[in-house]
């Protein structure tokens, strides 16, 4: 179990802001992805294996995921770095489970969250819409921090809140070993379900399709193989 | 520092004020101002007005916004009339989005994501991690800089500069890689996790795969991965608590 200690957390909760932020605000650098997210919590709560088994399982989650125009998704950056924190110290295939099960609820939030904090934007591009019209560049640039700083409150809250329901769970959940891994199975199964469906999503029906198959191909020899 | 670079910078954080009425509009002000300084020792008025049509609605790819930044830029030096201007910034919005998104959304990044997991499945750990970051940011950096440049150098005729580019070639290559990617990862992770398991558990997460595949495409958009998922959780949880 994570040591939920100021020298754990702190770091966690500017991990998790800075990952939220990088979904959408600045600087789309990919370090919101969970397989980066994931290794990077790992590290911090000193427990690399269970960082990369749960930023994996969250990555296989974001691949149903297509970021295009105004679609609204949720924000896996903070939910992996809350799952991880609540899945360190335990075997993964005890812990994986419920880690997902705290990641999930935690991304489906913050994609709410995102919501909350566009309308928010939108209201103070309205406040400030005379001298927006009136060609102010100071108003422009007081908008664009407003916004920043709004969506990395937004972050900070979404993982403060995935910490402290982490370390909720870890105090007083306790699963017998059968169920525990009966909630890692199914994670596992339904993280495979959205990675089958963003991959055939994404393919269609053309030539993508056929390469697919060629990777699937390809992917069996060497799962078969390693 | 130069107005150029400053204007690049800036374009990383074009989305900081995302919001459903102008998208991605004072994002882009945000980093036209520095290509629009010296408008204003020239012509104040037109500055005005520039800074203006600047923050007004706008919505496409992040990483290709540049081509547009750039080219209503050139065009407001060129002192091409507002109207003209506004057009272009509206005919640029639907391509450079679905070439963006092509380009990045459902093409390079699910490709770099399926080779970095793999590599690290594989052994590769934190170098795979590293690498793919590496990778995606020199890429996105270089497209940023070659986004601004190219609008700039064509202004009104960047439509043209666009069409003649490596974009659409990219487009087509970079789609299959990340088919191939995604369709090698599937079964790798699949057996990285699984190995512990035995038969019987495979055969539960094959179940659990194949039914939420089938329901969140029958009954998607409503029910999507993350709902199946807390949904077969919960199903779960009632299922141990009824003793079965």
């Amino acid at each position: 179990m994570t040591d939920f200690s100021p020298e754990v957390v702190l770091p966690l909760l500017l991990w998790g802001t800075l990952v939220a932020l990088d979904l959408v605000s600045v600087p789309q650098a990919m370090i919101s992805r969970p397989v980066v997210a994931g290794s990077v919590a790992g590290v911090l709560v000193g427990d690399v294996e269970v960082g990369l088994r749960v930023g994996i399982l969250f990555e296989l989650f974001a691949l149903d995921v297509l970021p295009a125009g105004a679609v609204r998704y949720p924000d896996y950056g903070p939910a992996t770095v809350s799952a991880v924190a609540l899945g360190a110290g335990t075997p993964w295939e005890l812990g994986l489970g419920l880690s997902a099960a705290l990641g999930l609820v935690i991304a489906v939030v913050g994609g709410w969250s995102l919501q909350i904090v566009r309308r928010w934007n939108a209201r103070a591009i309205q406040r400030r819409a005379a001298a927006l019209a009136a060609g102010e560049s100071s108003a422009i640039r007081w908008l664009q921090y407003g916004g920043i700083l709004r969506d990395g409150l937004r972050g900070f809250a979404l993982t403060l809140t995935g910490l402290v329901l982490a370390s909720t769970i870890a105090d007083s959940l306790r699963l017998d070993r059968q169920s525990a891994v009966a909630f890692t199975l199914v994670a596992i199964g339904s993280a495979l379900a959205a990675a089958v469906s963003g991959a055939f999503r994404g393919s269609g029906r053309g030539p993508r399709l056929k390469w697919l198959m060629a990777g699937v191909a390809v992917g069996t020899t060497i799962a078969v193989l390693a | 520092m130069n107005r150029r670079l400053r204007a690049m910078l800036r374009l990383f954080a074009v989305q900081g004020t995302w919001n459903y009425e102008r998208m991605l509009g004072v994002g882009m002000g945000y980093a036209a101002e520095p290509l629009l300084e010296d408008l204003k020792a020239v012509d104040p008025v037109r500055h005005g007005e520039a800074v203006v049509r600047s923050a007004e609605f706008f919505n496409c790819n992040p990483n290709l916004a540049g081509l547009a930044l750039g080219a209503t830029t050139r065009a407001e030096y060129e002192g091409v009339p507002g109207p003209q201007i506004a057009r272009l910034r509206t005919a640029l919005c639907s391509p450079l989005g679905s070439m963006g998104d092509q380009l990045f959304w459902a093409g390079l990044v699910p490709a770099l994501v399926g080779l970095t997991v793999v590599a690290v499945v594989l052994g590769a750990g934190w170098w795979a991690v590293g690498g793919f970051l590496l990778a995606y940011n020199a890429i996105r950096i270089w497209t940023g800089y070659w986004s601004l440049r190219t609008g700039m150098t064509a202004g009104m005729r960047v439509g043209a500069a666009i069409g003649s580019s490596w974009l659409p070639r990219a487009i087509e290559w970079v789609g299959p890689a990340a088919g191939f990617a995604l369709g090698a990862l599937v079964p790798i992770v699949a057996m990285w996790y699984l190995s512990r398991f035995g038969w019987a558990g495979a055969l539960g997460v094959a179940g659990v795969t194949t039914a939420g595949f089938a329901l969140t495409r029958w009954f998607g958009p409503s029910l999507t991965s993350v709902r199946f998922a807390i949904l077969a959780m919960l199903l779960l949880l009632f299922f141990r608590r009824v003793g079965m």
